[in-house]
């Protein structure tokens, strides 16, 4: 116990300065990988009707003839100010682009979220049951089952079924132009794809951890002397569960992070993740590096909160 | 237009597939009429600029409505006044004299004045780089506005075609507009009620100074992928779908109408005339013999579209009407062949890409058309990403693309000698002088004549294999009418669009 949990102090000193390490390894990572893509944006803009004067004339008028690392000093520079630039492709502001895709993917990406809570939760509690119901047995083939499957047949299976033999839902997710809520039926099949391949994962993690805990033998011991299950689940199974399952759900959200990228492609629903796909497509390098610098800022914080919570293990 | 199809098509075309056409979707029966058209563009390179590249088919669509542009196209081929009311040439077709509508109104309460046309013709001009060019013929600079509503443009060579140069794509803005990251006010039909770039609330404009539009407004939402956007009319999310595949036309069923323009999308098969074997002319003819063009014409637009006779622009008033139809003629073209030294067989790699729905399928299947003549052609499918920028006017034989331009224009881009994207190595100055002297003739008849036996040079020698035309093809809700079945950018005039009773 006293090696798990190191004293607080240079805990919360280290562990946000090692956040802005990561960060900065991101950027540079997010950069070098879009610059090592054939082409830039001023191809896409020339559209391969471009002479090469015009090209030229296209990349000094966006910056693109100086070399990377001072346009990502440049960029960093300027973001540490406060500007996020402008896309290369079409000269708007990148906070205006990324702002006009943030409400819909966080409306995704916390339905997703609170979905797979909720599934995590109902799956650990079979495993649990089952655990008490035939000690011998591992479990968790079908969850494990289930996070092997990629999350695009996930998705396509969804489709065929939901919208295209049930018809309940549209099989495409297009937002209400000029903002507003999105309808929830158009929800549906972004969130499931979304939430089921993690609450699989989550419960692949955590079912083995609920029947460790369940076959202890202090539990065993209080279910025979008759301890209500409720006040074992809750005294005896709950601490030892509340570490690993933040640092599960913590994975989690980077998986729906990047997962929300291929569901709002795959499903047309304009959101950030569809921003980067596209922006990616057409080299538009000060978009691609702020939302990959974003989605790794809020993986990083949420492994942080993660990492804050003391381990506590039985005794 | 080189927008991006997205892989994940496949999935919603499945979904599409097993849903047929067993739901019928819901009729919009709001009382405002407000049209959902979703267009094709992807949202990340939607722009707020009329004067770039116009790659995204949803930013041509809004911006034909929110701003004021000189001249349409009519529907016989000839310019049709818009912001211009009447325009004259001078003697020696280089200087025009435009007049345009004094009545004419930006949303922010200005008039529309010469200086904002001249202002915007220059900046059309100055943007060369990110829109091919598109007034290369004008000399911007040389041109003057000698009141308020006059402007006198300088064609830097005669030109009798000048109007129709000017046709759809000069956008008016206020003049000094420089900051495009947000819209700029604008004189069309319609304006901005919100949303941005990418999904585009527009309402009618009361201070128009055209006929009254049916439509109170329009929704814009681009979206990348055809099938994405069928499905979006298909489940009632949406009135008009713009552009979609022919394979989604075909799924439509009965509760969606599908609207066919004329056809122009051409996927020609480009042959570099300075390479070997293409540099014999007995080699490209035999090409073009080999090609069974109703094959590929039901293969590729599953029969929406119609044969073609090699030659680019069949649906340009200046076509060669009296021109015969190539046949394909296997007999002969291994004749040629033999007589060009490949009577043991020719190997040659055709390249091709998933830019636009089916030109993977047209290499394939002509390809397999080749080999009957004795042509081994291996197709090779290029990434669409980089398939305009690394192929495209540079390779020796690949899948190519026209969608609808006028002779004059695929002259200027791909077939003059100074032409930027001469693809298929066209040189020949005998031809373009040719070229330049037609232009300079005032008289109709005489003018297509001259060009039209340029065309036929090009039909005898040139390296365009051009087997067909496919129609654009959009889906709409059985309660849309008048949606426009022109070529090009008359889809995008949407003046005589209403939303009625469901039939």
């Amino acid at each position: 116990m006293p090696f798990s949990v190191p004293t607080g102090l240079p805990r919360a000193v280290l562990a946000p300065l090692r956040a802005a390490v990561l960060l900065l390894a991101v950027s540079i990572a997010v950069f070098a990988a879009t610059e090592l893509l054939p082409g830039d944006a001023a191809d896409a803009v020339g559209a391969g009707r471009a002479s090469a004067a015009q090209l030229a004339e296209l990349r000094a008028e966006r910056g693109l003839d100086r070399p990377g690392w001072e346009r990502w000093a440049g960029w960093a520079w300027a973001l540490l100010h406060g500007d996020a630039g402008r896309s290369l492709l079409t000269g708007r502001p990148v906070l205006d682009l990324v702002g006009g895709r943030l409400p819909a993917t966080a409306v995704l990406a916390a339905s997703a979220f609170g979905l797979t809570a909720l599934l995590v939760l109902l799956g650990c509690a079979l495993a649990g049951r089952r655990a008490l119901r035939r000690p011998g047995d591992a479990g968790g083939g079908l969850a494990t089952a289930l996070t092997a499957v990629p999350q695009v047949v996930v998705a396509a299976a969804l489709a065929a079924l939901l919208s295209g033999v049930l018809g309940w839902v549209p099989p495409v997710s297009l937002l209400p132009p000029g903002g507003g809520p999105p309808d929830p039926s158009i929800l549906l099949l972004p969130v499931l794809t979304l939430a089921l391949p993690s609450a699989a994962f989550g419960v692949a993690l955590l079912g083995g951890v609920v029947a460790d805990a369940l076959r202890r033998p202090y539990v065993t011991d209080a279910l025979i002397r008759g301890v209500p299950t409720g006040r074992i689940l809750r005294r005896h199974v709950a601490p030892v569960l509340a570490a690993p399952a933040l640092r599960v759900l913590a994975v989690v959200v980077g998986g729906l992070t990047a997962g929300s990228a291929l569901v709002e492609t795959v499903f047309g629903y304009a959101g950030a993740g569809e921003l980067l796909v596209s922006s990616v497509a057409v080299r538009d390098t000060p978009v691609v590096q702020f939302l990959g610098l974003g989605s790794a800022a809020a993986v990083l914080a949420v492994l942080l909160l993660a990492d804050l919570v003391p381990v506590r293990r039985t005794s | 237009m080189t927008f991006k199809q997205r892989r994940p098509a496949l999935l919603i075309a499945f979904a599409v597939l097993v849903a047929g056409c067993s739901a019928p979707p819901p009729t919009s029966g709001s009382t405002t009429s407000t049209l959902r058209y979703v267009a094709a563009g992807s949202p990340a390179a939607a722009s707020n600029d009329p004067h770039g590249g116009l790659a995204n088919e949803s930013d041509a669509l809004r911006f034909s409505l929110l701003y004021d542009v000189l001249t349409v196209p009519g529907d016989d081929g000839t310019a049709k006044p818009r912001l211009a009311a009447s325009w004259e040439p001078d003697r020696t077709l280089t200087r025009w004299t435009f007049r345009l509508r004094p009545e004419a109104t930006f949303t922010d309460g200005r008039p529309v004045r010469a200086a904002d046309v001249l202002y915007s013709l220059r900046r059309i001009e100055r943007k060369a780089a990110e829109n091919y060019g598109r007034l290369a013929s004008f000399d911007t600079r040389a041109s003057t506005a000698p009141d308020d509503h006059t402007v006198v443009l300088v064609s830097r060579m005669p030109n009798a075609l000048a109007p129709e140069a000017l046709e759809s794509v000069t956008f008016v803005v206020p003049e000094g507009s420089e900051d495009f990251g947000k819209p700029v006010a604008g004189s069309g039909p319609y304006q901005m009620a919100g949303g941005d770039a990418q999904t585009a609330v527009l309402k009618r404009n009361p201070k128009w100074w055209g006929s009254h539009p049916s439509l109170d407004g329009v929704e814009i939402r681009a979206v990348a992928d055809p099938q994405a956007r069928a499905a979006a009319v298909t489940s009632g999310q949406a009135d008009v779908a713009g552009s979609v595949s022919p394979a989604a036309a075909k799924a439509a069923g009965t509760g969606v109408r599908v609207v066919r323009r004329t056809p122009v999308t051409e996927y020609p098969f480009v042959m570099r005339l300075d390479r070997k074997p293409f540099d014999d002319p007995r080699v490209r003819e035999a090409f073009k013999l080999a090609a069974d063009r109703r094959a590929l014409v039901d293969t590729v637009f599953l029969g929406y579209g119609k044969v073609a006779n090699d030659l680019p622009t069949p649906y340009d008033a200046s076509y060669p009407e009296d021109l015969a139809q190539r046949p394909r003629d296997v007999a002969r073209a291994k004749e040629l062949l033999t007589a060009a030294g490949h009577a043991d067989g020719l190997e040659v790699t055709l390249l091709t890409t998933t830019s636009y729905p089916g030109m993977d399928a047209a290499a394939t299947l002509y390809a397999r058309q080749l080999a009957d003549v004795g042509v081994t052609a291996t197709v090779r499918n290029e990434p669409p990403d980089t398939y305009f920028t690394n192929v495209w006017s540079k390779a020796d034989f690949y899948t190519g693309y026209f969608g609808g331009i006028p002779f004059t224009d695929v002259a200027r881009v791909a077939l003059l000698s100074k032409s930027p994207t001469n693809e298929t190595a066209w040189k020949r100055p005998a031809w373009d002088k040719a070229f330049t002297e037609a232009l300079a003739v005032r008289d109709d008849a005489d003018r297509n004549g001259r060009l039209g036996a340029l065309q036929k040079e090009l039909w005898k020698d040139g390296g365009y294999v051009v087997w067909g035309l496919g129609e654009g093809l959009d889906l709409t809700s059985p309660a849309v009418h008048g949606l426009p079945t022109g070529p090009g950018f008359q889809r995008f005039l949407l003046d005589g669009v209403r939303l009625g009773d469901a039939g």
